[in-house]
């Protein structure tokens, strides 16, 4: 008989973790519609905010685990040293939240809540080393309290980069083997689209007088007024 | 140190290829291999330097931060000549 390989291992694992994924997507998913549902209720007709789960399937979570490596191969001799449970996202709820200031309402709402406090703050950015410039989207990963062996991500995005990003990601995470030369030199252009898609809430947001830096703004000021009193 | 991206155009003129499968550089005429942490994390001299160096014939050469063991790069090899 054949040896088992790295790749056999892992896909036997992913099997044995799934009814476990399953129970915590379930949970994360019903704490966060629970906490959103303030926000959710004085939500204005043209204003949107949806709730989505996911877990990583098979092949992807297999994926994610070998990019980790140098190189991107599994050492075949060490076989044991890699688990699916080292991935952050195995299990996943997005929010996706328009226009922007209810992206910043929804994130300030979940952070505030005591599981998610507690959890690990790895913000999408732009460019990864950049930690000045404003996140793409907030993204938290950690332990929900019934289950300390995965770890689950919680990620809140604007609506339209999300949306962006369900169609970018199929091109250019998975793409197809004869568009993966195509698709290398996309980063500057996919940098102009997150550009375009601010630029379009913002005006949005100035033309309803609603905006998501005066939110903050206001909130800092009462913070500092409190403090001061 | 130059971004990414201008180090990127060195290997690309010193004829090496990006892998999206393996996240490296690959030059089969060269027998060499650049992962991108290695270039991500050293300077543009020392990219270099590496394409320079001679390699022996019939090895392969990696360029990784950490020095991957023979299997990984048995199994590298294999994924990329299959």
């Amino acid at each position: 008989m054949t040896e088992r390989t790295v790749v056999d291992r892992l896909r036997a694992e992913y099997f044995t973790l799934l009814p476990d994924a399953w129970r915590i997507l379930e949970e994360l998913e019903a704490e966060v519609r629970h906490c959103l549902l303030p926000l959710l209720n004085k939500l204005d007709k043209h204003e949107k905010l949806t709730v989505t789960s996911r877990i990583k399937d098979c092949e992807s979570a297999l994926g994610a685990l070998r990019r980790r490596q140098e190189g991107a191969v599994f050492d075949p001799d060490r076989a044991d040293k890699y688990s699916l449970k080292d991935l952050n996202d195995f299990a996943g709820v997005r929010v996706l939240a328009f226009p922007r200031s209810r992206w910043i309402e929804a994130d300030d709402l979940l952070r505030q809540h005591s599981q998610f406090a507690l959890w690990t703050s790895d913000p999408v950015r732009v460019r990864p080393n950049d930690v000045e410039a404003e996140p793409l989207a907030f993204k938290y990963y950690g332990y929900c309290p019934r289950n300390t062996a995965l770890r689950a991500e919680l990620q809140i995005a604007p609506m339209l980069i999300g949306l962006f990003w369900e169609v970018e990601h199929s091109a250019i995470y998975k793409p197809s083997p004869h568009l993966k030369g195509v698709l290398a030199g996309m980063d500057e252009r996919t940098i102009k689209v997150y550009e375009a898609l601010k630029d379009f809430e913002s005006e949005f947001e100035r033309l309803i007088r609603r905006d998501p830096l005066k939110v903050k703004r206001k909130k800092r000021k009462k913070k500092k007024k409190k403090r001061v009193r | 140190m130059l971004t990414v991206e201008g180090k990127k155009q060195v290997l690309e003129d010193a004829g090496y290829a990006y892998s999206f499968d393996r996240l490296s550089y690959i030059n089969r005429h060269a027998r060499k291999v650049f992962s991108i942490e290695f270039v991500q994390d050293n300077s543009e001299a020392k990219l270099k330097a590496c394409i320079n160096q001679p390699t022996a014939p019939g090895e392969w050469k990696f360029y990784f931060n950490l020095e991957p063991s023979d299997s990984v790069k048995r199994e590298f090899l294999r994924s990329i000549t299959r």
